[in-house]
């Protein structure tokens, strides 16, 4: 049975002989808890799929008519005493027709300490992504942000709460640092060896990994939102309109006219260089580099990272600066939107 | 092992840790560069790097064979050379093999340089439990020496396994096995008295003793389709007879997970065989296994056919076979082949081999000529191509099996139907065997007879081929999915 000529049959297959099955993992999930986003990735790591859900809510007060409006919408709410509250999806198409504003239960890449919704909204955002495991003990990679000097014991409680609940649903939860689940998900090739960054609403990640081993990992604490107030305040604009704006028109390869235009790239540079200084920072305190000979590949990832010409941008910041490791190739993520929770599923399918 | 029963998995995709050294990095990268599946990747990533507990579990865990082979061969090279510096006889006479492994080690020497020092401590932990429980031991030869009863009576020389050739068992041990690994051939027949017939000497649950000594293991034995086939002349003439009895048997290497054949491994050497009997038993794989004790496994029993042959071509005389599953028994070393002129099987298995190749010719009247090797047989009809399967491509031991050598026999896939061979072929091969080139020659005699082209006539025979396969009963097309059973782990190179 000697087969010259089967290619590749060998690490697909050779799970037989030593009894590792690959059935029943296709209920595993990978989950990004993201301040504005909550992402969930399943199925097998070749071609998952992935559905996500707005980490947002309104709450307005309680009345038949409102709620009959919700309910022929067939908006998600559910009400809490004399309050009803939307989240998800819907919380930001709704939001204006009922002149509230979107909240969220999460800031910063961690609960938010002064939203006292946060938790319940949270699950019940988390239960859209999150069927009770069928499969009790079912394994589920969630992502955590890097610990920042500020968020020390609240990142603990954030973390404890989600697993709470997870494990609730029957899942047994493994955690995984934001920034790593991109390596995993985009450096497979480069045997999960270069820099992972995913740049959300709340705040940046960046991980350093070294064979799948985080060898450093760091976070900022400002991301999209950040820009979006900051430009807002400058132009006296409010900042979900600046939001808007952004999504839709923003090319950092030109520079553009309106008033809008020019404070964003202003401010997407700002962002840009302070991630640079705070990487190059911890780098410098760091004694755990990987002494590596190859270029490091980075890979750019999160809703931040989107606009046209990021990339080159970032990469300029960063070539800009002296490094203890040679800079490879910086690239997108494949889909920077999924790519954290892509990762985290690949933690989870790697599991046995 | 549940991810919960490993202390905090949790904090492993968290935690700042220390990256490993250069020089393990590298060689984990080398080792890992060949896996495609990122989960695989880094699964093996993390058992390598987190596991702290288990440590035997990280061979097995690395998923390209070649690898855990390079393991197995550096570990064993360093054995066979801390023998050789201490004898000087020894070191003379494994020089070859020292030289062969080193070479064969080079490339994927990775996982092992990891490991040895982990190594160490399994071996030592190993070789304790297995002091303090012979029995475990003591059971695997009971029926290996019905099989080996003719070691006594043979004055052969030793073959020695390539596998084992590399690795030296204690200095105490008796027996030279310190000979270089080649395929040395054993007398035809042994000393002795030979009974005339073969027959059922003895049997109990589970085991068949005939009067040769052949022992035969009956506990996975199950029944699989009834034989039920027809052969064609040289004509194309399909003959009218239906078959329902082998008329050939077709050896092949098990191309299993191997662990080295010396003290220490016995669980795991238990282990992997087992592994392999269920997979074969599932898969109904061959009629027949036999492990490197020298025991031997019925599996799919003698009137069904069993799922080893994949597409084929032999001939004998005026018959010519295309179905090989229904008209041969598969006879499966549990081995590698590796390509090369070394015997890849052990003594005990050679001995039991030949013992089960008496025994079944006997009992089903079955011609010396029709004894071959998966190698020689296997094609792939889509590229045109011999050699699809390649084990025992070289290297059978005919002659001890009082066989006769059928690498010298014009090859029927190519005579007959105009097989060819690609470069990749001559690669893994090194050079054409003389039955191959017979075959070539007759081709390139009859294309200049007919006074048209070499291709002209392969591409006419490639027809027939295709145009008898069609007119056969069995639908041999429908096999095509066997050929390469997706859990086994091939060995393309050898
Ligand atoms: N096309 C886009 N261009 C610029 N910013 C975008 C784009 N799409 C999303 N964003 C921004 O990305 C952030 C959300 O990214 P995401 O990765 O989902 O964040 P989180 O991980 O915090 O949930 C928001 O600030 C959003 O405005
Ligand atoms: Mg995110
Ligand atoms: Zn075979």
């Amino acid at each position: 049975m000697d087969d010259r000529n089967d290619h590749g049959s060998e690490s697909s297959g050779s799970g037989s002989h030593t009894g590792q099955s690959q059935s029943g993992t296709r209920t595993r999930i990978g989950l990004d808890v993201g301040t504005s986003k909550v992402v969930a990735a399943r199925g097998d790591n070749v071609s998952p799929t992935t559905d996500s859900q707005l980490n947002a809510f309104f709450d307005v007060p309680y009345s038949a008519l409102h709620e009959q409006g919700l309910k022929a919408n067939r908006t998600p709410f559910y009400r809490e005493d004399d309050r009803l509250i939307v989240y998800g999806d819907a919380s930001e198409k709704f939001a204006h027709i009922f002149n509230a504003n979107v909240r969220r239960p999460m800031a910063k890449g961690i609960l938010n300490p002064s939203e006292p919704q946060a938790t319940h909204v949270l699950e019940t955002v988390l239960s859209t992504l999150v069927p009770v495991s069928r499969n009790p003990g079912e394994l589920l990679a969630f992502s955590v942000p890097a610990a920042a000097p500020e968020t020390g014991h609240e990142l603990t409680y954030h973390e404890e709460t989600i697993k709470r609940y997870l494990k609730g649903r029957g899942y047994t939860p493994l955690a995984v640092n934001e920034g790593l689940a991109v390596v995993l998900a985009e450096l497979a090739k480069e045997g999960f060896t270069g820099i992972g960054i995913s740049c959300g609403g709340g705040m940046c990640n960046v991980a350093i990994s070294y064979l799948s081993i985080p060898s450093l990992t760091m976070s900022l604490a400002h991301g999209g939102d950040f820009i979006d107030a900051s430009v807002g305040a400058v132009v006296n604009e409010p900042a979900t309109r600046v939001k808007a704006i952004k999504e839709e028109t923003l090319d950092l390869t030109r520079e553009g006219g309106d008033k809008i235009d020019k404070a964003l790239h202003i401010y997407y540079d700002k962002l840009i260089e302070s991630l640079v200084e705070e990487l190059g920072k911890a780098v410098q305190k760091t004694p755990r580099l990987p002494r590596n000979d190859q270029p490091m590949p980075i890979v750019l990832a999160g809703g931040t990272s989107k606009p046209h010409g990021f990339r080159d941008r970032f990469e300029k910041a960063l070539r800009r600066r002296s490094w203890p490791f040679q800079i490879g190739e910086v690239r997108m993520a494949s889909d920077p939107l999924t790519a954290t929770a892509r990762g985290a599923l690949v933690a989870a399918l790697a599991e046995r | 092992m549940t991810a919960a029963a490993r202390g905090t998995p949790t904090e492993r995709y968290r935690r700042e840790r220390p990256p490993v050294s250069r020089e393990c990095g590298e060689e984990l990268t080398r080792i890992t560069d060949d896996i495609d599946d990122p989960v695989v990747k880094l699964r093996y990533l993390q058992s390598a790097l987190n596991e702290e507990g288990d440590k035997s579990a990280l061979v097995q865990l690395v998923p390209i064979a070649p690898a855990r082979r390079a393991w197995y061969r550096l570990k064993g090279l360093r054995a066979l050379d801390a023998v050789a510096d201490a004898d000087e006889e020894i070191a003379e006479r494994t020089l070859a093999a020292r030289q062969t492994a080193r070479r064969v080690v080079v490339g994927a020497s990775a996982a092992a340089m990891l490991f040895i020092p982990v190594l160490v401590a399994i071996v030592a932990w190993q070789v304790n439990r297995w002091r303090s429980d012979p029995e475990r031991v003591a059971s695997v030869g009971s029926s290996t020496e019905a099989n080996a009863t003719a070691i006594e009576t043979t004055t052969a020389p030793l073959v020695v396994p390539q596998s084992t050739s590399l690795t030296t068992p204690p200095p105490a041990a008796e027996g030279p096995v310190n000979q270089a690994p080649v395929a040395e051939p054993l007398a035809a027949e042994d000393m002795g008295i030979v009974p005339s017939m073969i027959w059922l000497a003895d049997r109990g649950p589970g085991w068949e003793l005939y009067s040769n000594g052949l022992r035969i293991e009956t506990a996975y034995t199950v029944k699989g389709t009834a034989r039920d086939y027809r052969v064609q002349t040289r004509d194309g003439t399909l003959l009218p007879t239906r078959f329902n009895h082998p008329m050939g048997i077709l050896f092949h290497t098990s191309e299993s997970d191997l662990w080295p054949l010396e003290p220490g491994y016995e669980s795991e050497v238990r282990k992997g065989s087992e592994a392999l009997l269920r997979f074969v038993k599932r898969e109904q794989a061959y009629n027949y296994v036999i492990d490197r004790f020298g025991r031997v496994y019925r599996i799919v029993d003698d009137d069904s056919r069993a799922n080893h042959a994949g597409h084929g071509v032999w001939a004998r005389g005026n018959e010519v076979y295309l179905d090989l599953n229904s008209a041969f028994l598969g006879v499966s070393f549990e081995s590698r082949w590796e390509g090369g002129r070394t015997l890849p099987i052990t003594r005990a298995q050679l001995i039991a081999g030949r013992n089960l190749t008496h025994y079944l010719r006997q009992r089903f009247a079955i011609a010396p000529e029709m004894c071959v090797t998966h190698g020689l047989a296997s094609v792939s009809p889509k590229r045109g191509l011999i050699g699809y399967h390649l084990d025992w491509a070289r290297g059978f031991p005919f002659e001890a099996f009082g066989l006769p050598d059928l690498y010298a026999q014009p090859l029927p896939s190519v005579a007959l139907f105009g097989f060819n061979y690609d470069s990749e072929f001559l690669r893994t091969m090194g050079e054409r065997w003389p039955g191959l080139i017979a075959a070539e020659r007759q081709l390139a005699d009859e294309a200049r007879e007919r006074a048209i082209s070499l291709d002209q006539l392969r591409y006419e025979r490639q027809a027939n081929y295709r145009r008898w396969r069609a007119a056969l009963p069995t639908p041999t097309a429908a096999e095509s999915g066997l050929e390469t059973p997706a859990s086994q782990t091939a060995d393309k190179r050898g």
